[in-house]
């Protein structure tokens, strides 16, 4: 069975190994320049006063290109799932040649076996490494930001596209098995995964591990600290909030702007420090809107994971993948015996 | 022959296959005994490539019992290794060469037998480092036939071998098939649909018409025990017991009766002429399309 997996794999090899050879190659350069550009940020900071500049303007530079290779590669996944997963089966039972091999002296279901270890553990191999790369290429970057549970930059680095990739790989499988036929197989696999991955980072991952609570008050320091405020249709909400004391936590849920009785501030009240506050001559992000705001006493209700807890995440969602990839293989196994 | 006692090499009990609501097979009882040439016809459509592909356990039946070589088709790795099987229009990986073929069979068959594959390869003219999907219709039945005889099966089932070939080819790749199955020691199903490709190469015949088996022995059996009866108009509505009527044929005064008969010929009292295989199968063939009429 080895030979006849890398007879009829080795053209996908080659073009996965290619692949791999550019994305080392540009990785390994974004790398090196990237550490560059951190040492350079670090001899800034011996002046106080520049640091801060130093520090936004070395995470700028690299921000769009970071979260653009990490949204690149995370359709590694798609692009398996859909051209080594979806033909897998279908393929064979398009071109009749499932009446070929299936009547060799191996039995279905170990040709099945063998055929997924072999694609599965080449498919993980290659996202290992491409996460091996670009995980490495933004250390400096990732320490900096501090947004290691970043919807995005989460499922692009350590070990969870491990797990994308093999389930994406396994459902394609199943797929191309139910429907017969290649073309829609792919497509069907290519949508599936798109709209998992979408889904899990926001309605699974949170609820992963049973999150921390606090309350923060809404002081006029945090509130600048914050990345916005308001939303389209004038709801008292903030957003862009970091946990005190630790700015690697992820807050995944952040209730309205509380008054201290615990209701939820009125939205002429909040419009009218949006749009008319007193003026004091306050500095900061949000000026007179944030000393404004403050003197109402308010606070948030939030929801948030101690950045301690990040490998446990990485872990858990992989796992919990791989888990869901070896229920897909059971039902495989039980569908190809009638197929 | 020490053959007969032997497990057969299918038995069916009760076999029906439904795809969806359209029957092909409907409760068919059949035995093959080993050591046979065996010759499956009947129309396209009559469920021969259904039944074979239930023989190599490409599918499941809906209801009913198949035994081949004694076991569930496809029931283990040994079992697949006793049946060859060489499905309709010869399916080969075009990517693969012809050498790739002979090596994908080496590699998932433990009987597998390289000499006796090259040397047929080599008979029939297959220039190995050609990629199969080059291959003429003729050529990939050559090669598809070669990786299911190698290894060596005691069972080889072909899905309408020659379908692929020209009229003139057919009847020499036929017979070069059935010496090839005898010099391997066989047994051997094979389907078609045109009578004339098999009468001259399987020594046991299945007529297999509307979801059913029609007839099915020996093929000198099935000729002794068929008869033309001509008698009178009218003569033939009576007929001794023993005397089963295959098909009645009125012809101004005279009626003509394919018969089924156990009775020594000469004990009935009427013309009696003996009949061709095609006739024969032309009757069964007849007959069950006139039934399938009559209940519609």
């Amino acid at each position: 069975m080895i030979w006849l997996n890398w007879r009829q794999f080795r053209l996908q090899a080659l073009a996965a190994a290619v692949g791999l050879a550019l994305i080392a190659v540009y990785l390994l350069y974004l790398g090196t320049e990237i550490r560059d550009a951190h040492d350079a940020y670090q001899s800034r900071c011996a002046d106080p006063g520049d640091c801060a500049q130093a520090k936004s303007q070395f995470q700028s530079a690299y921000q769009n290109t970071l979260l653009f290779l990490a949204g690149g590669l995370g359709l590694i996944p798609v692009v398996i799932g859909a051209f080594w997963g979806a033909p897998l089966i279908a393929r064979e039972l398009e071109i009749s040649t499932h009446r070929l091999v299936w009547n060799q002296s191996v039995t279905r279901r170990r040709w099945l076996i063998c055929r997924m270890a072999f694609v599965g553990l080449a498919a993980m191999i290659l996202t290992g490494l491409a996460s091996l790369l670009l995980t490495w290429a933004a250390a400096p970057y990732d320490a900096v930001a501090a947004d290691r549970f970043g919807a995005v930059e989460f499922g692009a680095r350590n070990v969870a596209p491990i797990g994308y990739a093999f389930l994406a790989f396994i459902l394609g499988t199943l797929v191309g098995l139910l429907v017969r036929r290649t073309l829609p197989a792919m497509a069907i696999t290519g949508v599936v995964f798109l709209v998992l991955q979408f889904s899990v980072p926001n309605l699974v991952r949170p609820y992963l591990m049973p999150s921390e609570k606090t309350t923060l008050p809404m002081t006029t320091q945090i509130i600048n600290e914050a990345r916005s405020l308001g939303s389209i249709t004038g709801a008292p909400v903030i957003g862009g909030l970091q946990v005190p004391g630790a700015p690697d936590a992820w807050i995944s849920e952040t209730s309205p702007l509380r008054t201290a009785d615990g209701r939820t501030l009125g939205d002429s009240k909040f419009n009218e420090c949006l749009d008319t506050p007193p003026k004091t001559g306050t500095g900061g992000t949000f000026g007179d809107t944030a000393a404004c705001l403050s003197k109402l006493n308010l606070h948030v209700d939030i929801k948030y994971q101690p950045g301690s807890r990040y490998w446990q995440f990485q872990l858990i969602e992989t796992g919990l993948y791989l888990a869901v990839s070896g229920l897909l293989i059971l039902i495989a196994l039980q569908r190809i015996r009638r197929a | 022959m020490s053959h007969e006692d032997s497990v057969p090499v299918l038995r069916a009990e009760g076999l029906t296959k439904r795809y969806g609501r359209r029957v092909a097979l409907n409760g068919v009882d059949l035995t093959i005994p080993a050591g046979r040439v065996v010759g499956l016809v009947g129309p396209n459509g009559a469920g021969k490539s259904t039944l074979l592909n239930l023989a190599c356990g490409l599918l499941e039946p809906t209801s009913g019992s198949l035994r081949v070589l004694g076991s569930r088709p496809a029931e283990s790795a040994a079992h697949l290794a006793r049946v060859g099987f060489v499905a309709q229009d010869t399916p080969v990986y075009p990517s693969f060469s012809v050498a790739d073929h002979l090596r994908l069979g080496a590699r998932l068959n433990p009987s597998w037998d390289q000499e006796l594959a090259e040397r047929r390869i080599a008979q029939v003219g297959l220039n190995p480092g050609q990629k199969a999907g080059r291959l003429s219709g003729g050529q990939r039945a050559q090669l598809a036939m070669t990786i299911a005889a190698a290894k060596r099966p005691e069972l080889l089932i072909f899905d309408e071998p020659a379908a692929a070939l020209d009229p003139l080819a057919r009847r020499g790749f036929l017979e070069n098939l059935v010496e090839f199955v005898a010099e391997l020691g066989a047994s051997a199903v094979l389907s078609s649909h045109l009578l004339s490709d098999i009468e001259r190469v399987c020594d046991h015949l299945i007529v297999l018409c509307a979801a059913q088996v029609q007839v099915a022995g020996k093929v000198q059996d099935l000729l002794a025990a068929h008869h033309r009866l001509v008698a009178p108009r009218g003569e033939l509505d009576r007929l001794p017991a023993g005397v089963e009527v295959v098909r009645m044929e009125n012809n101004g005064q005279y009626s003509r009766a394919l018969v089924r008969t156990d009775v020594p010929p000469p004990s009935i009292p009427y013309r009696v002429e003996p009949v061709t295989l095609e006739e024969l199968v032309l009757g069964y063939m007849s007959r069950a399309f006139a039934a399938g009429e009559g209940t519609r």
